[in-house]
């Protein structure tokens, strides 16, 4: 070889291609905001994580740790705050997957009584929970309007729905309901929605993909799936993406599959997760939004004739400003402005920023998170979340819970940790948020690989706890301990021609010269239920007006309830009962 | 403003501002500057922006190596440092075009609304921004003047009829504006585009496969769906697809079609001079490398190819200070630094019999 052939072969090694497909989920690859100076405000909330002290022990299992081979041991699981005993405490339940080859005994779903003292008695096996399997989403609602809330749970393979039977147990009907998949499907998202308010609740599902381990490649077995330049599972992006599907309650235990009247199959398919179904335009009539991973997320609206029309990209919900997909995970509804309209917040993937978007009305959505502030944080992937006001003083804060989803990035990457801390921003008012990183207390600061998240008040004290799933480790339960005074106004609602569980009720308070409007789901964060107690921090004022927007369409007004109770407000019939927790705890 | 389109911006606008020194002035600066070029090409932002930060302490007064590092940064939405550096360079060499172009972008995520107003106005009219008045039109929205921001985008959509992230605009603009059916024909614009986007996505991934598992010839028939003779994205993605499989020979076609829907696209210019290089039709590698060298000067793979193509086609002449350019970007590169000793001995021991003087004038440099 001669030295011009020699430089002409060295040229050539040298020579690199990059032709690469879009792998993985959709990022837009940017830096934090610079954080401004801090408010120097006091935040009167503190959250340590009680769970194992709780009684929450067992780890969530979700594939191997330390390593992913595929897509469905990465997305992780809901997690629900309930009442199935209707006992006024909020039960426990932790949905679980499993691992490959090996349905481990410790791998099931998991039922957690309240004990009423700050800890919990696991039931699972009493109440006829036991089960091994890939879960992902959870739904809680009274589906036969018998006074018991029931259970829909979504997996790779079959979803289940569980019939409440009021004893303390839970009956499989899910095939007598006829909600039997022909074939495996990966249900993800799943939400109780009463879409055509005959007062029953009917079912709605988004699934993410088409999967099977047969024809997917594990981790390292297709060169072009890596991130960083380490080898990670295959997809989403490659795999084939999925339609929603909706069942109609037949009011007989059964349900109706309607996808294709309803118009939801007219829908293109996407990477569905987190189903929330709120009624957006005031209208009364409820509304489907699908938070979807590195597709179009969807927005169904209502027509009020039996049919959904998906309409995500005309109101401005489906992508951000730049009309490009982002990796929607969770979706949390709530009225951040106090401007007595719902908008939302949906999470990403890391190096992109959270969406914050608020409602504008007829001409949709507009997504204000960087004038929010909330660029400062686009270091983590993001999953469960909540517009919730943690600290009573009036004005709804923001949570999110994050984690990665390549556990092998991090020992080539230091820098791209795995198990990330949570993320807490607090509201200082006129649209403007600031992220609270040395307030907030120890267990916003802690790490864990996290997805589900719930927000409800386990220990009926006054404030918002959060409960979160994490991965291959045991739940943390996040308790709050609010200072400062602020006071607070629960809403427990109770239906009677509406749905028994009120869900797709809006409520709005006034109180102090604000008006927030806060909306039942039965799904919201990541594949999560939150507690069905509407829960308003006051501030200083000591009471609030009420106005409920029925799912039935009624709407109700009440004026001047008092601060510092929960009161439940029976359908046209106004306040039926009015409890401050001290008595209720017997503290009073 | 997709990434790819940030960074091809970036370097057109780069080379609006060749660099006063040589490489032998500031020899590590230049090294830095090679390898952020080469960490953004690779779309590794944030390394890439170290090392621009390298070589600008050693040569603060690069312009050339100032702006790409602003654009690195403006590719990482890193907004406040991006806007620092741009306007260090507005202040050495005065309001340019260009700078006003990405300057706007600032103003309008800064929410200054009025600048990028004041900016982009002029920019409306300059061919080389198209998107100008895409830009011009989300200020207005910005800045709450819904109606300005109505026409602007008109002009946008008709100056990027191609363009999803413009028709998605102008559409949510016609929905806040009351005028649902304009709207639906906006995003029925919109969704055609993102369907071919995701067509080619999916048939990239299949023809992936077919390249890595079936012969060409059947791996072709998966692979041309992606061709679209209008549209030099899908022609540059099919023809890097092809060279990555080492599809030398069906890479050129549509890399050639890339370049002439394209005469900008440094990738297309780049891939084809590679490709033919590789196929050792080394003559024709040659204009192509060089038009990839000319958009994009810093790069050292395209200089060390060139370089390779040149001395291959038989003129060192014109190859060693293209190899010595190309070393200066990345002195590491042993084989570009080995190749460069033995080109400099041959050109010495070429010319030592013919004339002393030529001899001691070469040992004098």
């Amino acid at each position: 070889m001669n030295r011009r052939d020699l430089i002409i072969l060295l040229a050539g090694f040298a020579a690199t291609a990059r032709a690469q497909a879009p792998v993985g989920m959709a990022s837009r690859g940017i830096a934090p905001q610079r954080r401004g100076a801090p408010s120097g405000r006091p935040f009167h909330a503190t959250f340590h994580d009680v769970g194992v002290a709780a009684g929450l022990r067992q780890p969530v299992i979700s594939g191997s740790a330390g390593h992913v081979d595929y897509i469905v041991e990465s997305m992780g699981c809901g997690i629900a705050f309930l009442d199935y005993d209707n006992d006024g405490w909020l039960d426990i339940f932790v949905l679980s997957g499993t691992q490959r080859g090996a349905m481990l005994a410790e791998s099931s779903n998991r039922l957690y009584r309240n004990n009423r003292d700050g800890t919990f008695s696991e039931v699972t096996r009493e109440a006829g929970l036991t089960h091994q399997g890939w879960g992902y989403g959870v739904t809680v609602g009274d589906f036969d309007n018998d006074g018991f809330d029931d259970i829909f749970i979504t997996q790779w393979g079959q979803n289940i729905l569980y019939h409440n039977n009021g004893d303390g147990t839970f009956s499989d009907v899910t095939q007598r309901a006829g909600l039997l998949n022909p074939e495996p499907r990966w249900g993800t998202g799943c939400t109780w929605v009463d879409y055509n308010r005959d007062g029953l609740l009917d079912l709605f599902v988004s699934h993410y993909l088409w999967f099977d381990f047969e024809s997917v490649p594990p981790t390292g077995k297709n060169p072009d799936c890596n991130y960083l330049g380490v080898p990670v599972y295959f997809g989403p992006r490659g795999l084939p993406p999925e339609h929603c599907q909706l069942y109609r309650n037949n009011g007989d235990g059964t349900f109706t599959d309607v996808t294709k009247s309803a118009g939801i199959d007219l829908a293109a398919p996407g990477y569905g997760l987190t189903a929330v179904a709120v009624d957006y335009e005031g209208t009364g009539w409820p509304d489907i939004h699908v938070a979807s991973d590195s597709t179009p997320s969807l927005l169904f609206r209502n027509q009020r004739d039996g049919r959904l029309v998906e309409r995500g990209v005309e109101l401005g919900a489906a992508l951000n400003e730049y009309g490009k997909e982002q990796a929607g995970m969770g979706l949390a509804v709530g009225d951040f402005e106090n401007s007595g309209a719902l908008g939302f917040l949906k999470t990403h993937f890391s190096e992109d920023t959270v969406g914050l978007y608020r409602n504008l009305g007829p001409g949709g959505f507009e997504d204000v998170a960087m004038r929010a502030g909330l660029g400062v944080e686009t270091r983590y992937v993001s999953w469960g979340a909540g517009i919730q006001d943690f600290d009573n003083d009036g004005l709804p804060d923001l949570f999110w819970a994050t984690g990665g989803v390549y556990p092998e990035i991090e020992r080539a990457h230091a820098d791209h940790p795995f198990k990330t801390p949570r993320v807490l921003f607090r509201n200082l008012g006129g649209g403007k948020f600031e992220q609270l990183l040395d307030l907030g207390g120890p267990a916003i600061q802690e790490a864990h690989c996290s997805r589900g998240v719930a927000f409800g008040d386990f220990d009926n004290d006054g404030d918002v706890d959060i409960l979160i799933m994490n991965v291959n480790e045991p739940p943390s339960l996040l308790r709050n301990d609010v200072v400062g005074g602020g006071h607070w106004l629960k809403v427990k609602l109770v239906g009677v021609k509406s749905n028994r569980s009120a869900i797709g009720a809006t409520v709005i308070a006034t109180y102090g010269g604000q008006h927030q409007a806060q909306a039942l789901s039965a799904q919201s964060s990541y594949l999560s239920v939150n507690d069905r107690r509407l829960h308003f921090g006051l501030g200083s004022a000591l009471t609030a007006d009420l106005e409920i927007r029925w799912p039935s369409g009624a709407k109700e007004k009440i004026s001047g309830v008092a601060a510092d109770r929960v009161v439940t407000v029976r359908e046209g019939e106004g306040i039926v009962k009015a409890e401050t927790f001290a008595i209720a705890n017997g503290r009073g | 403003m997709p990434a790819l389109s940030r960074l091809l911006a970036a370097l057109v606008l780069a080379s609006q501002f060749a660099p006063a020194q040589t490489p032998q002035d500031r020899p590590g600066a230049t090294a830095h500057a090679g390898a952020a070029a080469r960490m953004m090409q690779e779309r590794r932002y944030a390394e890439a922006a170290g090392e621009y930060e390298r070589s600008l302490a050693q040569d603060p007064a690069n312009d050339m190596i100032r702006i790409e590092y602003a654009t690195c940064l403006f590719a990482q939405e890193r907004d406040q440092d991006a806007r620092a550096q741009f306007e260090m360079e507005i202040k050495r060499l005065g309001e340019q075009p260009g700078l006003s172009y990405y300057l706007a972008q600032l103003d309008i995520r800064a929410y200054k609304a009025e600048d990028a107003i004041r900016r982009l106005k002029p920019l409306t009219a300059n061919p080389a921004f198209p998107k100008a008045s895409f830009y011009l039109g989300v200020a207005y929205l910005s800045a709450g003047q819904q109606a300005l921001a109505l026409r602007a985008l008109e002009q946008a959509a008709r100056d990027n009829p191609a363009d999803p992230e413009v028709h998605y605009r102008l559409g949510r603009v016609y929905m806040l504006a009351d005028r649902s059916a304009d709207g639906d024909r906006e995003f029925d614009l919109f969704r055609q585009a993102q369907q071919t986007r995701r067509f080619v996505e999916e048939t990239g991934h299949a023809c992936m496969e077919a390249l890595r598992t079936q012969p060409i010839e059947q791996a072709r028939v998966v692979c041309e769906r992606i061709a679209d003779l209008h549209d030099a994205q899908r022609m540059l993605w099919l023809g890097e697809l092809y060279a990555s499989h080492r599809a030398y020979a069906e890479a050129l076609g549509p890399l050639r079609t890339a370049t002439e829907l394209d005469p900008q696209s440094f990738d297309a210019w780049h891939n084809l001079g590679r490709s033919f290089f590789l196929l050792k039709r080394y003559g024709e590698a040659v204009p192509a490398l060089k038009k990839a060298a000319a958009l994009n000067p810093g790069y050292f793979d395209t200089l060390n190819l060139l370089a390779a193509a040149l001395h291959a086609s038989g003129d060192d002449a014109a190859a060693l200070p293209v190899l010595e350019r190309a070393h200066a970007l990345n002195p590491a590169d042993g084989a570009a630094a080995a190749a460069l000793e033995r080109m400099r001995a041959a050109r010495s021991a070429a010319t030592q019999p013919h004339s002393g003087q030529s001899h001691e004038a070469s040992e004098s440099r």
